[in-house]
């Protein structure tokens, strides 16, 4: 690599990794112009912070790296902006009484499956997706990010602006939803 | 909120409070206590544990994507012309 001429080898790696970033961007936000987007200020970002990537590790990686930043940056913004806190409440309703003991038809009972490889099968894979895109955008924002970064709870909640309270209750009516999405369509179906 | 008794709603938060930021003495306390009477809520987080596995493994899955094999020649020359000139 010519350290010399970054234009050059930042040219040389939009050759070479463009097409995979696109992909993996696409698959995690689902929309292809903020894929492009986030690929984009991703080469940007990597073209103004050469001094900094030493050639230590590889060139692929770092790149995925800056990438997943942008990505759980882009959810950042998106669990703000869709935020909706009238349908929190109504939420939970869906599985609880008044009382907060559960509602008799949403009792969670033992799953009978117990593969071990699931995310080896496609279908699987498939409906978790979809399970995952019917979530509320914030919901979904707000999974991505716990999952996305391996980041303690408090420092997600901090980059987000909101109390880790406020965050766990989030995850909790997200989890509610996407473990009943997956027990209707996977595992108890 | 009684000291040891948790509704099951409570008590599914504290699960997933559990698993972002843990819990105090007392909270450990109290779902232990839940738990131990409660068959749903412990289902409820095996389940949970099981969804957070397959969630991490998902979303972290480098290249799990639909594969994408053609090449977007658009895309690249967009990115290339509005890279910083030198």
């Amino acid at each position: 690599m010519d350290i010399n001429n970054p234009g050059t080898t930042v040219k040389c790696w939009v050759d070479m990794y463009a097409d995979n970033m696109y992909s993996w961007a696409l698959y995690k936000t689902g929309n292809k112009e903020i894929a492009e987007d986030l690929v984009q200020d991703c080469f940007i970002a990597a073209f103004q912070a050469m001094e900094k990537f030493s050639g230590k590790s590889d060139v692929k990686t770092w790149l995925f790296a800056i990438l997943n930043n942008k990505i759980a940056e882009y959810f950042r913004k998106q669990f703000r902006s869709s935020r909706v806190f009238t349908s929190e409440g109504t939420a939970t309703s869906n599985f609880f009484e008044a009382d907060g003991s559960w509602l008799k038809n949403q009792r969670p009972q033992e799953w009978t499956d117990d593969e071990t490889q699931l995310l080896d099968n496609n279908e699987f894979k498939k409906i978790l997706q979809s399970c995952m895109d019917n979530l509320p955008g914030h919901w979904n924002a707000a999974l991505q990010l716990k999952y996305l970064e391996e980041k303690k709870g408090e420092i997600i909640c901090q980059e987000l602006g909101i109390t880790a309270t406020n965050f766990w209750q989030v995850l909790h009516r997200a989890k509610l939803q996407l473990r009943k999405c997956l027990e209707n369509h996977w595992f108890n179906k | 909120m009684h000291l040891l008794l948790l509704s099951c709603k409570k008590a599914t938060e504290l699960i997933e409070k559990k698993s972002l930021v843990g819990l105090s003495f007392r909270e450990r306390v109290q779902l232990n206590i839940h738990k131990s009477v409660c068959e749903a809520c412990t289902a409820y987080e095996k389940q949970s544990i099981k969804i957070d596995e397959l969630m991490q493994k998902h979303i972290q899955a480098e290249g799990s994507g639909p594969d994408n094999t053609g090449s977007n020649t658009q895309l690249k020359e967009k990115i290339i012309t509005k890279l910083p000139q030198t």
